[in-house]
């Protein structure tokens, strides 16, 4: 289990890191920048171990949504939770339609290093309590992405817009 | 793109990039969005034999990219993207759902730094 495959993302923000961490932990603030080119609309932010995230996005006449539990919160360094990716309605954990065989519980870890005046964010996620089938897809995802499956989407993206 | 299609088996993603790692595949496939081709079609511009591109074909058809036409002698190929497009869509959207929402936290931080220097008695 120690080869579990991870998504990772690394970025440096051009502000101090108590003004990224109440970007990330003030939901009015986070709303604005969570989910790209959906509506987002967080139904219950609880930061503390053991509360709820509860997320809801929606883009044309969809909805997914989305629960989180916090597992560690540590201001303003760390903060790790449970993220069910794919939730009915009243937020019970749902196959994910679109991916059958994706995993429905990621560990999320992010962390905040300060550098000066700029922060970096390193936002990390595993599978968890994974089926095999789950983690094989997973893993076939970030594998893609590590070797740049760059032109492979790029002709996606062009075959997917066709259609 | 309808988003809430459901497939009910997930296509298999290793195959599909597979076959999308070879630059000559990736040229069939993109004759063939201009519609359906024989492999003499698909062959001219190269010069490659019919069994080469045969081969090629049969890479982007075992990969559910591409079927051929069995009743007809030329075996025109198409393009059969629709039952990977949902899923391969989605997998798009991971990918751009983090950097795409770093990039708006980005101008949200942006707004914050200025608010606060507007009132500098808030913090």
């Amino acid at each position: 289990m120690s080869d579990l495959p991870e998504y990772k993302l690394e970025r440096t923000f051009d502000a101090p890191r108590e003004l990224v961490w109440r970007a990330w932990t003030d939901p009015e603030l986070l709303q604005q920048w969570y989910g790209p080119g959906v509506e987002t609309i967080i139904h219950k932010f609880d930061l503390q171990v053991g509360g709820e995230w509860l997320n809801e996005m929606k883009w044309g006449g969809n909805s997914n949504y989305q629960r989180v539990v916090f597992q560690e919160v540590n201001e303003p360094e760390k903060m790790v939770w449970h993220h069910y990716s794919a939730t009915d309605a009243e937020w019970n954990t749902a196959p994910n339609p679109m991916m059958p065989d994706w995993p429905a519980l990621l560990l999320t870890t992010v962390t905040f290093t300060e550098l000066g005046d700029r922060t970096a964010v390193c936002l990390t996620q595993v599978p968890m309590d994974a089926s095999e089938a789950e983690i094989t897809c997973f893993a076939e995802m970030m594998k893609g992405m590590d070797k740049g499956w760059g032109s492979g989407f790029d002709i996606i993206e062009q075959i997917l817009a066709e259609l | 793109m309808e988003l809430s299609s459901n497939i009910n088996t997930s296509p298999n993603l290793d195959a599909i990039f597979a076959a999308l790692s070879d630059p000559t595949r990736r040229e069939i496939l993109s004759r063939l969005m201009d519609g359906q081709a024989s492999v003499n079609e698909i062959a001219a511009p190269y010069k490659m034999s019919q069994p080469a591109v045969s081969k090629h074909l049969k890479v982007l058809e075992n990969a559910g990219l591409v079927e051929r036409a069995i009743d007809q002698q030329r075996r025109p190929a198409r393009l059969k993207a629709e039952h990977m497009a949902a899923a391969v869509d989605w997998l798009i959207n991971f990918r751009a759902f983090w950097g795409g929402s770093f990039a708006q936290l980005d101008q949200v931080l942006a707004t914050m730094k200025r608010t606060d220097n507007e009132e500098p008695d808030n913090e």
